[in-house]
């Protein structure tokens, strides 16, 4: 009896996939050459990318291809930045800037170094830049005119390093205060912080500023509210 | 009235003390991650609501009770302060997490090294993050100190010295007045 109905249902209801019970799954990333990295992925290992990209700016552009971990990157020259990652984005559709950061490679030449972590959506390949810059001229072009989620991360290395960004459009500090005087991820930056850099509060409402960061360890209270002198606006009453 | 029918004396303070301490309002100023514990402590598992102080005030003008809960960069102290500077007298901190006690696990130069440094802190919680239940020891501790610390008719503001602590809470007498109960006592069956 209840076959029967089945069949009936069948023949009548037109056989559709129901579209919201598909599922797409993420397709697994397959492992890639994995002679020093075990963990390195196929979707990082673009040769054919950096090929394509000495043939369109030529060799001083586009330095040598370095294996690093198992994924390849590549070291670009700094003033063609833009140019580089344009045509990434355009050309090889590398639509998505995952990452930009900032290294203090602590040598004597080119200290600083730029990073780029492209990721193209589609093809699901990444690929890494990194941009050199000597500390006598500290200017990196921005990129934020190709990518505008870089405008935060430029922002957060030029906070830490002190990398400034041409053309970024409100270069600004990004976690530190805006009169804060040292770059703190600089390799000679002390860890705890240079004392008188940073003040505390003051310690009553009306009071001075707080320049030692560790005020407690040198036996200083704050005082109790109840405890506090008056201030003046208390006093002029 | 029959003094066989069951009373206490007590003083305007301790009354005024106890209304304090069970209707404390927290400011709560979450930082960090131990904010979702300070949560879990005024949500209904662990029910700050059992001790008056379920009432979390976002404005600090009715605060009386700040929790900072989590690290605390030189950035941010000095808000921190700023929201501390506008609580009404009298009011209680409560420092919850290693973070906010000592600096923590972030001995670095973003981030304070204690907010004891710019605070005058009560209570301070250990723990990385602490319970729920490590946050209503506090809240304990700080009513405790209210009951016992306090006092209106002494208000230290008009400078006078602060009034020895009371060696215990209010007794509670015996029908007859004349004892004060055993607090074995309390947990004793009635046999009548």
């Amino acid at each position: 009896m209840r076959d029967d109905a089945k069949n009936v249902a069948d023949k009548t209801v037109p056989h559709r996939e129901d579209e919201a019970l598909k599922f797409y799954f993420t397709p697994t990333d397959p492992p890639g050459d994995t002679s020093d990295n075990p963990h390195a992925k196929a979707s990082t290992q673009v040769a054919d990318v950096i090929d394509a990209l000495r043939e369109e700016f030529g060799e001083p552009a586009i330095g040598e291809m370095r294996v690093y971990a198992g994924e390849h990157e590549v070291v670009v020259d700094r003033f063609r930045t833009i140019e580089v990652c344009r045509y990434l984005k355009e050309e090889q559709g590398f639509d998505y800037l995952s990452a930009l950061g900032g290294v203090d490679r602590f040598v004597e030449g080119d200290r600083f170094e730029v990073v780029y972590n492209l990721l193209s959506l589609d093809d699901a390949k990444r690929i890494r830049l990194r941009v050199r810059v000597d500390e006598d001229d500290l200017t990196v072009p921005s990129i934020s005119s190709v990518f505008r989620s870089a405008t935060w991360h430029e922002r957060e290395v030029y906070d830490m390093l002190g990398i400034r960004f041409d053309g970024h459009p409100d270069l600004r500090r990004m976690f530190m205060p805006e009169d804060f005087e040292y770059y703190p991820q600089r390799k000679e930056f002390p860890l705890l912080g240079v004392p008188g850099s940073l003040p505390l509060p003051p310690q009553t409402p009306e009071g001075d500023l707080t320049m030692d960061p560790f005020a407690a360890a040198h036996g200083s209270k704050p005082r109790e509210s109840f405890d506090e002198p008056k201030s003046d606006f208390e006093q002029s009453l | 009235m029959d003094a066989n029918q069951g009373f206490f004396t007590t003083r305007v303070d301790a009354v005024m003390n106890w209304a304090r301490s069970n209707s404390l309002m927290p400011m709560p100023m979450g930082l960090a991650c131990c904010a979702i514990e300070m949560m879990a402590f005024a949500g209904p598992k662990y029910d700050s609501a059992r001790y008056g102080s379920e009432a979390m005030r976002f404005s600090p003008r009715q605060a009386d009770l700040m929790l900072v809960a989590g690290w605390c960069s030189y950035k941010m102290a000095h808000a921190v302060r700023r929201v501390w500077d506008q609580m009404p007298d009298p009011k209680w901190c409560i420092a919850i997490g290693a973070c906010a006690s000592t600096g923590g696990m972030h001995r670095c130069y973003g981030v304070v090294q204690g907010i004891d440094n710019f605070l005058p802190v009560d209570v301070y919680v250990p723990g990385c993050p602490p319970r729920p239940e490590a946050i209503s020891h506090a809240l304990l501790d700080i009513q405790e100190k209210i009951r016992n610390d306090y006092t209106l008719a002494n208000d230290y503001s008009i400078g006078e010295d602060a009034p020895p602590v009371p060696a215990n809470r209010p007794k509670v007498l015996t029908g007859s007045g004349q004892q004060s109960i055993s607090p074995e006592a309390l947990y004793q069956q009635d046999d009548a």
